[in-house]
C-alpha cells in the first residue's frame, strides 16, 4: 500500500509542479528563465502566521505577505511587485489580507537554485471588484513615507537607510578601503 | 481537568504553531531573494556576496523576501529575526544584508520553500563572500559614476 502510495505520489508531483496557469493571463515577459505566465485565486495571508501562528498583527507593517492558491491550496510567496526598481510585492497585497483576490503575473521555477512556488505579481483584481490594480504602488508609498528624500534619480539612490549603510560599510561593503582598490583597479586609467 | 487546561492554554498562547516546526541552526549568507531565484542580474554565483552588496541592500529595503543561503544550496526565506517580525524592508535585515551568520531558530517547509523564524543570530562573520574579485559589481551600475572618481 506504502509502495502504491509513493507510486502515485511520483506520478502526482511533476504533474502539480508542471500545472499551467497561464489561462487569460496578461502578465508582460520579463524574459527570465523559468518564468511562466501565472493569473489565479488566491487568498492574501501572512506567512508568519500561516506557518509558525504568529498571528497577532497579520499583514501589519513591513510584513511579506503570501497566496494560498485556491486550485490547489499551494502557498505561493510574492517576492516582486511589478516595477522594474529592487521592490517587493508585500506593500501590494497588504490591503488584501485575508481576502480573496485573482493575481496575474510570473511564477518563476528553476530547480537548480530551489525556486518553486515564488511569484512576480503585476496587477490584482480584488474579490467583487471590476478592474484590476496594478501591483506598482510601491515607489509612490516609498515617496510619500520619504518626503525628505524627494529628488532625481531613481528611490534606491535617495533612500536614507541605504545611504547611511553604504557611507558606513562601502559599495561592496567591506570598507572605504577595499571599494577604493576596487575602484582604481576596475574604472581606473 | 484537562479540557479547562487546554482551553486556558490555547487562549493565553498568543502563537499557536499552524505547521510543525524543526529546530535547526543553520549557517548561511543573507541573501535577496528575488535576484537569486529569478536569475535576473546573473547567475547564482553572481548575485552573493561582495559583488552584489549594494543591490542586496536596495532588495532589502525596497521589501522583497530576504533569504539565508546555506552552503548546500538551500535557501530559507526569513520570517523573522530576534523578535523583528519586520520582514519586508525592517532595520534588521538591511544592516546584515550579505552577512553570513549562524541563525537558531525554527524551520517551516511549505510548498518546496523553506522558512525560517530566526530566534538567535549566534554569530555574525560580516561579509566573508569576497565575489567582487571575479565579478565586478553585480548589477554594473550599483557604484554611479559620480563615485567612481
Amino acid at each position: 500500500m506504502i509502495r502504491l502510495a509513493a507510486a502515485v505520489a511520483l506520478i502526482a508531483g511533476p504533474a502539480a509542479a508542471q500545472q499551467d496557469f497561464s489561462e487569460g493571463s496578461e502578465a508582460r515577459e520579463w524574459g527570465l528563465f523559468g518564468e511562466s505566465k501565472a493569473r489565479f485565486a488566491a487568498t492574501v495571508v501572512d506567512p508568519l502566521c500561516e506557518l509558525a501562528g504568529q498571528c497577532d498583527l497579520p499583514c501589519a507593517g513591513d510584513r511579506q505577505v503570501a497566496l494560498v492558491r485556491e486550485a490547489d491550496g499551494v502557498m505561493v510567496l510574492p517576492l516582486k511587485n511589478g516595477q522594474p526598481a529592487f521592490t517587493g510585492a508585500a506593500v501590494e497585497l497588504a490591503p488584501y489580507c485575508g481576502q480573496r483576490v485573482e493575481v496575474d503575473g510570473l511564477l518563476i521555477e528553476d530547480e537548480f537554485v530551489g525556486a518553486v512556488n515564488v511569484y512576480l505579481v503585476q496587477r490584482i483584481l480584488p474579490e467583487g471588484a471590476d478592474e484590476w490594480v496594478r501591483a506598482n504602488r510601491w515607489t509612490e508609498e516609498w515617496a510619500e513615507a520619504h518626503p525628505e528624500a524627494a529628488g532625481e534619480g531613481p528611490w534606491f539612490r535617495r533612500d536614507p537607510r541605504i545611504a547611511a549603510e553604504i557611507a558606513e560599510e562601502g559599495w561592496l561593503g567591506l570598507g572605504a578601503e577595499a571599494d577604493a582598490a576596487f575602484i582604481a583597479e576596475e574604472y581606473g586609467e | 481537568m484537562l479540557r479547562p487546561f487546554i482551553a486556558a492554554t490555547l487562549l493565553a498562547a498568543p502563537a499557536l504553531a499552524a505547521e510543525p516546526g524543526e529546530r535547526v541552526r543553520i549557517t548561511g549568507e543573507v541573501i535577496d531573494t528575488w535576484c537569486y531565484f529569478s536569475g535576473v542580474m546573473g547567475g547564482p554565483d553572481a548575485v552573493v556576496g561582495s559583488a552584489h552588496h549594494t543591490c542586496a541592500l536596495w532588495c532589502s529595503a525596497g521589501g522583497i523576501p530576504v533569504g539565508l543561503l546555506a552552503p548546500d544550496g538551500q535557501v530559507y526565506t526569513i520570517l523573522k529575526i530576534e523578535g523583528d517580525a519586520e520582514n519586508a524592508g525592517g532595520d534588521t535585515l538591511l544592516r546584515i544584508a550579505s552577512h553570513t551568520v549562524t541563525a537558531d531558530g525554527m524551520l517551516y517547509v511549505r510548498d518546496g520553500l523553506n522558512y525560517i523564524v530566526v530566534e538567535e543570530v549566534v554569530a555574525d562573520e560580516d561579509i566573508v563572500n569576497a565575489t567582487h574579485a571575479d565579478y565586478g559589481v553585480i548589477p554594473n551600475f550599483a557604484i554611479p559614476k559620480e563615485a567612481r572618481q
